[in-house]
């Protein structure tokens, strides 16, 4: 299109330039180690806020202190759990402080959510969205959503993101044997209420018939 | 180790984080209770479904657009 600022390049290229090798080397790490998780980071806040603008707000938020705060980065160890730790400090400090009362499930908020992020997927696959309009899917992913978000914070952390028990532990400030157990009840409410849609829409998980 | 006990490590179980003897016990126990087995099955199931309705979306591109220079843009105020 136009040609390119030359103005904007000499900034550009003088910003770059100004740079030590030590803080360019620390800024392709940062590239390589953190910005990779970024789409994981913004699902999980899409998850835990349930409105795209205070996601992305929070997910930009976390990479500035994640960058400010790198070199306490502890090399070798697992970077999407120090930055999904940051994430959680943030979202607490942000957004929980002030806000609904924790464990507190806000049924309207879910529902919103759920038609919202329906909407974005419907340009997916047909058998996709076939499932994903179906009844099966809007009831079980709500059914996911109001767990409290006790359950559901470790439920996603574990089965979504594939995180170890003391991964989990330290980002939600528990002992693990607490992750322990919130994994079990969260899953057995869950799938009390699975079983409730199972029978409902005909649909069983059970194989031996 | 006894149906309930069993029970209870099922969820962890699934998760592949029982401890050494945890699990040496409820593998013995699941080898004789076909019970306990199929909750194991099931739990599994519960898991794979969770994993496949959860909605992954694309970061929007202001978003990307805007932590790739964040990294800059911090560098610039703090030298």
């Amino acid at each position: 299109m136009d040609n390119p600022d030359p103005a904007h390049q000499r900034k550009y290229l003088q910003t770059h330039e100004s740079l030590s090798p030590a803080e360019h080397q620390k800024q392709i790490e940062f590239q390589n180690e953190a910005v990779v998780h970024l789409n994981a980071l913004y699902n999980y806040a899409l998850h835990i806020t349930m409105n795209p603008d205070d996601a992305a707000d929070l997910v930009q938020e976390t990479y500035l202190k994640a960058y400010r705060f790198f070199n306490s980065f502890e090399r070798g160890t697992n970077c999407k759990a120090w930055l999904f730790k940051i994430l959680k400090n943030n979202y607490i400090n942000l957004f929980r402080k002030n806000s609904k009362e924790p464990g507190k499930v806000d049924y309207d908020l879910i529902k919103d959510f759920y038609h919202s992020i329906k909407d974005t997927r419907s340009d997916t696959t047909e058998t996709d969205s076939d499932y994903f309009h179906s009844m099966l899917h809007e009831e079980v992913y709500q059914a996911l959503l109001s767990l409290p978000e006790e359950f559901r914070e470790v439920i996603q952390l574990c089965d979504i993101e594939g995180f170890t028990y003391e991964e989990i532990a330290n980002m939600v400030d528990s002992p693990i044997g607490t992750v322990r157990s919130r994994l079990f009840r969260g899953r057995k409410i869950l799938r009390a209420q699975l079983e409730g849609y199972a029978r409902t829409y005909g649909f069983t998980t059970d194989t031996d018939q | 180790m006894n149906c309930n006990e069993a029970l209870v490590l099922i969820s962890a179980a699934v998760d592949g984080e029982l401890s050494i003897t945890e699990e040496q016990h409820f593998l013995q126990h699941l080898s004789k209770c076909g019970e306990c087995y199929s909750e194991f099955e099931e739990a599994q199931k519960t898991k794979m479904i969770i994993r496949e309705i959860i909605v992954r979306f694309n970061a929007p591109q202001t978003l990307i657009n805007s932590v790739m220079q964040l990294t800059s843009l911090s560098q610039k105020e703090t030298s």
